[in-house]
């Protein structure tokens, strides 16, 4: 796994690339609590490059998702199939905090008409 | 198959292919074990997105025994059995099944996801306990559904 974050908008984006499984939890979560400061209210996970995801993953953005649903919400960006399939069994997909986007522009279009 | 022996008509489980590898029960060779569920699977004319469901729940079945096997660190076992109309994963240790432990840091309610995307991606699940204190959990795949 490879994790790295920028920002988009005035969110920040961690982009997750490679295989996240049990061996890369405790690195996926440091970087969520880095990228999260006090006042972060949503947060946006780029999934595009992300190959593999198990519950090592899940739990971790699970976790995520329940810190920024009070004030915010989870935007998940381009997941393939099958990692999108794993989120709609562990009931993710069913809240309106957590929001899928089909690549960064409308992740960046949809921040954009909710701010405005 | 003609690995299946000339007497291919009998379904005795001694009479079924297997192919089975050993790893030391630690959570950075589960790559390793998604390698040979690739290949497996590609093996069998899977395709990607049975492949993928195939390689999480053997993972997180590999993944709870990494968890409980302590510090004894004893191997992990796992098989892969060609059956004709299914393709069954049994996965092998020599520690006792438990939940997994929440730990500082997660949320309790988000572990513990282990067993339930097992039982969503497979068609079948089976926990057993060895008489040696062991756990053996099967997970089976059938074909042409």
């Amino acid at each position: 796994m490879n994790v790295c974050t920028t920002q988009l908008a005035d969110l920040p984006m961690i982009t997750i690339e490679g295989e996240v499984d049990h061996s890369a939890t405790a690195e996926l979560q440091a970087a969520v609590d880095a990228a999260m400061t006090g006042d972060t209210e949503s947060v946006l996970l780029d999934l595009g490059e992300c190959t593999y995801i198990d519950s090592g993953g899940i739990s971790v953005i699970l976790g995520t998702f329940r810190r920024v649903r009070e004030n915010g919400w989870l935007g998940v960006v381009a997941p393939n199939s099958n990692v999108r399939r794993l989120f709609e069994i562990v009931g993710l997909t069913v809240d309106d905090k957590f929001r899928i986007f089909g690549d960064r522009a409308e992740a960046e279009r949809s921040m954009g008409a909710s701010a405005g | 198959m003609n690995q299946l022996g000339a007497d291919s008509a009998a379904e005795r489980h001694s009479d079924l292919r297997c192919r089975r590898i050993q790893v030391a029960a630690e959570s950075s060779r589960l790559a390793d074990i998604r390698q040979f569920v690739e290949s497996v699977g590609t093996e069998h004319g899977l395709d990607d997105n049975q492949i993928f469901d195939l390689k999480v729940a053997v993972s997180e079945a590999c993944a709870n025994a990494v968890e409980h096997s302590g510090v004894t660190k004893a191997p992990i076992e796992l098989c892969a059995w060609f059956h004709p109309d299914k393709l069954v994963f049994e996965i092998s240790d020599s520690g006792g099944f438990r939940l997994p432990r929440s730990e500082p840091g997660f949320q309790a309610d988000s572990r513990g996801l282990g067993l339930p995307l097992m039982v969503a991606l497979m068609d079948e699940v089976r926990i057993r306990k060895l008489p040696n204190a062991g756990t053996n959990v099967t997970l089976t795949l059938y074909l042409d559904r």
